[in-house]
């Protein structure tokens, strides 16, 4: 980036710093404003008692996070996103990984396809979580109608009745809508792959299973790594499919859904913010692990 | 040749299977509330399953478009003021956001890419960084900055909560853009003597034009599709977005399923818009925010 500054010199140099600081001040106000200064109070409130309830904000150290580990609710829902967690990572990236591999080997029409399978990611998740809520009904539902006329269902089941049979189904809305991103980061990784690898490899007489896991696995892991995370981040989140499928119920609970209920009903303000901020920990530190991961084995092959 | 098309005629069956497959996956759903949206209320509730609606209604349409409606030997009453409100709430805080975020992220990427300024790198970093950290982590303090600044329930106040969220994808996103223009156009206007903003609107802007789409469609649908921030910041119909609307429908006394998959299909009309007519746009701006 320095070589291209040297060639002209514009008079106006002096100026470019005052230009360029009053281009990011929007920035620094918005974001100032509205992120850096909510968290840190977020962290800072986290040690104080702050109900709006009640009377004072008594400083109250670490009772906040001493009292998330006793709090048995807390307990569960670490338990539900952990779930929610594992599978959608792991059905993300194998249905990603699926739809980008047959998407890079579909030459005619790719764009259109490309485009359905693009549409759950833009639409919002609540009516996603709505139209699939329909779907599992329990009485009129077109899974169960489609499982008992397929035979594989005697009588129709009341789905969210069983606490991981729940968890699956809203995890598989979730993914509905977040396997799209996947695909479309491997899809692009996998595009960056050179064409000769492959020709090399079946020189070698490497079948098509052994080239993938030769030539493109090694190359799209930058690729898995970030598709990786994201789907972690997004799924440590999960929010807005748990709120209209589960509402408030212990079985479905998200951490998200719980800091909500601290803050916003049960209106214990700076007990929520202390649970917000393990779950942003939480969630970060996980997604390092992956993208750390996949630095070092790159680096050693 | 003839063994050669015989070997080709499994893969191809198989790719043709698996693209049915993605197509039924991807699509399925949004045919399933389609057709619901259209059948009436008797079919809904009976046991045979229907994949196509045996007698075609609006009345789901009628009762959000609708003065009131019968279904069922009963006038309902229309849901259409309620409707119309959320639907242009939805509207007006969506184009806001998004015409805010771009026109701040186009100036201040470029900032960031061609500019130096003090700080330039640090400041960043520092907002890319909270692409990282969900809006939910924020957000309880932030609804109690709200309340002091009175900024609850206004259009302002969602709007400016949406820019903090979707800013820095957009300013990532226009900083890959600029990153990839060459700089000898700007310096030949430069040694034409033109400003360094007029140089940035009339011939850098231009030619960032794709990426400037592809963060006004992230923008929109991020901010289109957002829950639990009207949630929380939008507790009345003068703000109040479809998102928060159409699942009150459940708790009348019935869930009424008609109707609530006729308003999500009216809520993912936008969506689907943009999808066919910008895809282009769009996956060429999740490919470059994806990145790195």
């Amino acid at each position: 980036m320095a070589q291209t500054r040297s060639v002209v010199r514009p008079a106006f140099i002096r100026g470019e710093a005052l230009l360029g600081l009053a281009f990011v001040l929007p920035i620094v106000v918005i974001m100032g404003s509205l992120v850096f200064l909510p968290l840190v109070t977020t962290v800072l409130d986290s040690f104080y008692r702050i109900d709006p309830m009640r009377a004072g904000q008594p400083f109250i150290g670490v009772k906040n996070y001493v009292d998330l580990a006793g709090d048995q609710n807390v307990r569960i829902s670490w338990g539900n996103t952990l779930a929610y967690v594992v599978m959608a990572v792991v059905l993300e990236t194998l249905g990603g990984l699926g739809a980008a591999l047959l998407l890079n080997k579909v030459q005619r029409g790719r764009q259109w396809l490309l485009a359905a399978m693009v549409v759950p990611w833009c639409l919002p998740p609540v009516v996603n979580a709505i139209v699939w809520l329909w779907i599992y009904n329990p009485s009129y539902g077109l899974l169960n109608n489609v499982l008992m006329s397929l035979g594989l269902l005697d009588a129709p089941k009341v789905w969210f009745n069983d606490r991981g049979t729940g968890l699956f189904l809203i995890t598989l809305v979730h993914v509905w809508r977040m396997m799209p991103l996947t695909g479309i980061i491997l899809l692009a990784a996998l595009q960056s792959v050179p064409r000769e690898l492959y020709e090399a490899a079946k020189l070698d007489g490497a079948g098509s299973v052994k080239a993938f896991r030769l030539v493109t696995l090694p190359l799209i892991s930058g690729g898995l790594a970030i598709a990786m995370s994201q789907s972690t981040v997004f799924a440590f989140n999960l929010f807005d499919e748990a709120w209209i499928m589960g509402g408030s119920s212990l079985d479905s609970r998200s951490i998200i859904v719980q800091v909500y209920l601290s803050a916003f009903q049960n209106l214990r303000f700076s007990y929520g913010m202390a649970l917000s901020l393990l779950a942003m920990l939480a969630s970060l530190i996980v997604s390092m692990i992956y993208v750390l991961r996949v630095y070092r084995e790159t680096r050693m092959d | 040749m003839g063994t050669r098309a015989r070997n080709s005629l499994l893969p191809t069956f198989g790719k043709a299977l698996a693209v049915v497959l993605l197509l039924v996956w991807s699509l399925g759903p949004i045919y399933w509330a389609l057709a619901t949206s259209f059948t009436t209320p008797a079919d809904l509730v009976s046991k045979v399953p229907h994949f196509f609606p045996p007698e075609v209604t609006t009345e789901h349409y009628a009762r959000l478009f609708g003065g009131s409606s019968v279904s069922q030997g009963n006038t309902v009453q229309s849901v259409w003021p309620e409707f119309s409100a959320a639907l242009l709430n939805s509207l007006l805080t969506s184009l806001a956001a998004t015409i805010l975020t771009v026109a701040v992220a186009a100036f201040g990427a470029y900032a960031f890419v061609r500019l130096r300024f003090p700080g330039r790198d640090i400041l960043f970093i520092l907002v890319v960084a909270t692409m990282a950290i969900p809006a939910y982590t924020v957000m309880i303090p932030l609804y109690r900055l709200m309340i002091s600044l009175g900024m609850i329930d206004t259009y302002v106040g969602i709007t400016l909560i949406y820019v903090s969220a979707f800013l820095p994808l957009a300013l990532w996103l226009m900083r890959t853009v600029y990153q990839t223009l060459p700089i000898s156009l700007e310096e030949a206007a430069w040694l034409d003597g033109a400003g360094r903003i007029y140089t940035l609107v009339r011939i850098v802007l231009p030619l960032a034009a794709p990426g400037l789409i592809a963060a006004a469609i992230l923008t929109f649908l991020n901010a289109w599709g957002q829950f639990i921030v009207p949630l929380v910041f939008s507790p009345t119909l003068a703000t109040k977005p479809l998102t928060v609307l159409i699942p009150e429908f459940v708790t009348r006394n019935y869930v009424d399923y008609g109707l609530m998959n006729a308003a999500g299909i009216l809520a993912i009309i936008p969506p689907v818009l943009l999808v066919i007519f910008l895809n282009r746009y769009l996956v060429s701006g999740l490919m470059a925010g994806a990145q790195k």
